[in-house]
């Protein structure tokens, strides 16, 4: 048994992983919740997020800017735009056309649209098939807390994470389109008829996702100080399995989901023999295990099938 | 008869053209002479409606005819041991679209881990042969067991979950599975498996050059024969498997399973049935693989390989049997042929689902509708 420190580290650790792996399953959850679809190219959308922030703030760099203050801001706040706009266009061409026609077809098209995304960064990307350094903006050092070292920039990221979870959370709560976005999910025929336009809250949902997942690009390349165009694959399925663990279509459940699967993947790296390698396979296996104990997550209500 | 073995003989050579001309003009004019046959055929109604009607009434002679001109094509490529290499290929993805079509078309189980049962097969085979021991032969049968055994050990997840649930599970096991192959001891690791033997029948070595009616073969045209035989065979099982109350079945309870059960389908023991017998060509296809390449590696077997399996289905046609014959086949040396586009590829494969699932959806040759006699 390893010493409680390490535990509580891994912990640590595992929430800082949870807050970007929420930040993906919450725009799962959201897409699930307007269309009933699962858009399975939003992983390689939070990888373009992360290739988005990297280019302005290449772009920036040449143009001298060097606080790092003004730096982050400005690629926050372009990536989520691009990314959005990007996820919005993903959206018209080919997740609405198909969502009247069988779950598989749009499974299949997003699968498709997903391969499409990796594979032009890949190649259109200089030099994109190896992995890109991100810059180190965020302080370094840190301080001891009960045995557990708790980094500055991991303090920021983590703090990033929650400030735009409570941001989605007050724009889902407290604006019109956040009303209609709920509206919308509950029953897309009788919002319409209370006046919702439903293509623009459509947009606005994919906006409002990829956007998230912009925020989770750059915030995974802070951490890991580089990104690489195969990050969407994993991004992609490990926020999946977050909104499905917490119950698809409900956004706390997700946040909760994509917190329960870092820890889960940090713990399990300190528990078991060569830990590391293996968390991934303890980590999905859980899912499946939870999927088959649980379908319907742990917020999700449970469905009914109506004959 | 007759217009039937002569449009057959005219798609042979010219598929034999567009697979051999080096230079651009002759390439340029094979494709020239496709692409006008094609809209021939798209625009005069009688032309088409007598080859639709000939090919109908001679069922069986079209089908014969075609198992020569597949028989003929070694021949025809003895010059390129790498083509014969990629039609080789071409039919072990029918082998495998087939089983995977089984699972996806007719039953509706969205299974993602095409890869993982292919390697599940590849893996068994490498490791009873160089680990254990055993001759190829041997192995070779038990890889597609394996692959059925652990399928069947998924199952609970699978019967439980459906749909995008379904999806996630199988696409988990693909990663489960190669983060295994990649971290255990016995499976090599990163590296692989190497030197598995070939296989020998009869004391007859597969790598050996086959020269028949004195024409020298390259050295594949062994293993193309093979697995010209075991796609046919696979193709007669699942064609039959379709036609049968098993197959209505599958396809009622993908289209309604609440209808499907009401009718007295057994839920559980048709799921289990179709993905077994999915998983056995699947893993069949796989360990045939692995003896043919002789090496192994977790990379053969990742997530884009599924994806690779899956276009298979969507360009022939789902749940159709011959569309996925037609779209093993275009996929696979498609790409090789125009290697300049090679960096490309994945990116034109991606594109190209995307707009047959736009405007396409049934696929190139659509599931005909059911027919009672």
């Amino acid at each position: 048994m390893p010493p409680i420190e390490l535990l509580l580290q891994q912990a640590w650790n595992g929430l800082m992983l949870g807050a970007m792996y929420a930040l993906i399953a919450v725009g799962f959850t959201l897409f699930f919740g307007v269309l009933d679809v699962i858009h399975f190219s939003h992983g390689d959308i939070f990888m373009l997020g992360a290739f988005a922030g990297l280019s302005v703030l290449a772009g920036l760099a040449a143009v001298g800017l060097a606080q790092p203050l003004v730096l982050l801001a400005l690629a926050f706040v372009a990536a989520i735009v691009i990314t959005g706009a990007v996820g919005v266009a993903a959206e018209r061409a080919c997740v609405k056309p198909l969502a009247r026609s069988s779950p598989l077809m749009t499974l299949l098209a997003t699968l498709s649209l997903g391969l499409v995304i990796r594979e032009a960064v890949l190649i259109f990307y200089p030099r994109g098939a190896d992995p890109k350094p991100f810059p180190r903006l965020l302080p370094s050092g840190g301080f001891e807390m009960g045995g557990v070292l708790i980094r500055y920039d991991n303090l920021i990221i983590l703090a990033i994470g929650f400030a735009a979870m409570v941001a989605v959370d007050r724009i889902i709560k407290g604006t019109r389109m956040g009303a209609a976005i709920r509206a919308v999910a509950q029953d897309p025929e009788a919002a319409q008829m209370m006046g919702v336009n439903l293509g623009r809250t459509v947009d606005a949902t994919f906006f409002l996702g990829s956007g998230l997942a912009a925020v989770a690009g750059i915030l995974t390349g802070l951490y890991y100080s580089e990104v690489h165009f195969i990050m969407g694959i994993t991004g992609g399925v490990i926020g999946f399995s977050a909104a499905a663990i917490g119950g698809l279509g409900n956004v706390y459940g997700a946040i909760l989901g994509g917190l329960l699967f870092g820890v889960l993947q940090t713990t399990a790296a300190a528990l078991i023999p060569r830990g590391s390698e293996f968390r991934d396979v303890v980590a999905f296996a859980v899912v499946m295990l939870f999927l088959v104990v649980r379908p319907s997550g742990i917020l999700g209500e449970k469905s009914v099938e109506r004959v | 008869m007759i217009l039937v073995l002569a449009s057959e003989a005219v798609l042979f050579v010219l598929a034999v053209a567009g697979i051999l001309a080096e230079r651009p003009l002759p390439l340029a004019a094979t494709g020239g002479v496709l692409a006008a046959l094609a809209l021939l055929l798209r625009f005069s109604p009688k032309l088409r409606g007598a080859l639709v009607g000939a090919f109908t009434a001679h069922r069986t002679g079209a089908l014969a005819g075609a198992a020569v001109f597949a028989v003929l094509l070694p021949f025809a490529l003895r010059a390129s041991p790498y083509w014969t290499f990629v039609a080789t290929l071409a039919l072990l993805y029918v082998t495998i679209g087939q089983g995977l079509n089984f699972q996806i078309g007719t039953a509706g189980l969205i299974n993602l881990a095409g890869a993982a049962f292919a390697g599940l097969g590849g893996y068994t085979v490498g490791l009873l042969t160089v680990t254990g021991g055993w001759p190829a032969w041997l192995a070779l049968p038990l890889g597609p067991v394996v692959a059925v055994a652990v399928g069947a050990s998924l199952f609970v997840p699978i019967l439980k979950t459906r749909g995008h649930y379904l999806a996630l599970v199988t696409i988990a096991f693909v990663f489960i599975f190669n983060i295994l192959m990649n971290n255990f001891e016995f499976t090599g690791g990163p590296q692989g498996i190497k030197n598995i033997p070939t296989l020998q029948v009869f004391g007859y070595a597969f790598t050996t050059r086959l020269t028949l009616f004195g024409v020298a073969l390259p050295a594949h045209a062994n293993f193309y024969f093979a697995a010209l035989v075991v796609a046919g065979l696979t193709t007669a099982v699942i064609r039959r498997l379709h036609d049968s109350w098993l197959g209505l079945a599958l396809n009622t309870l993908r289209d309604d399973e609440i209808a499907a059960k009401c009718s007295g389908v057994s839920i559980t023991r048709a799921k289990l049935t179709a993905f077994s017998v999915g998983n056995f060509f699947i893993g069949l296809g796989g360990a045939f693989y692995a003896l043919m390449v002789g090496f192994i590696s977790p990379p053969d077997f990742d997530f884009g390989y599924s994806l690779i399996m899956l276009s298979v289905i969507i360009i022939g046609g789902v749940d159709s049997i011959p569309g996925v014959v037609l779209g093993a086949c275009l996929l696979l040396p498609l790409p090789e042929r125009f290697r300049f586009l090679h960096e490309y590829r994945l990116l034109l494969y991606g594109v190209v689902i995307l707009v047959m699932l736009l405007y396409r959806p049934q696929g190139l040759w659509p599931a005909a509708v059911r027919r009672y006699r």
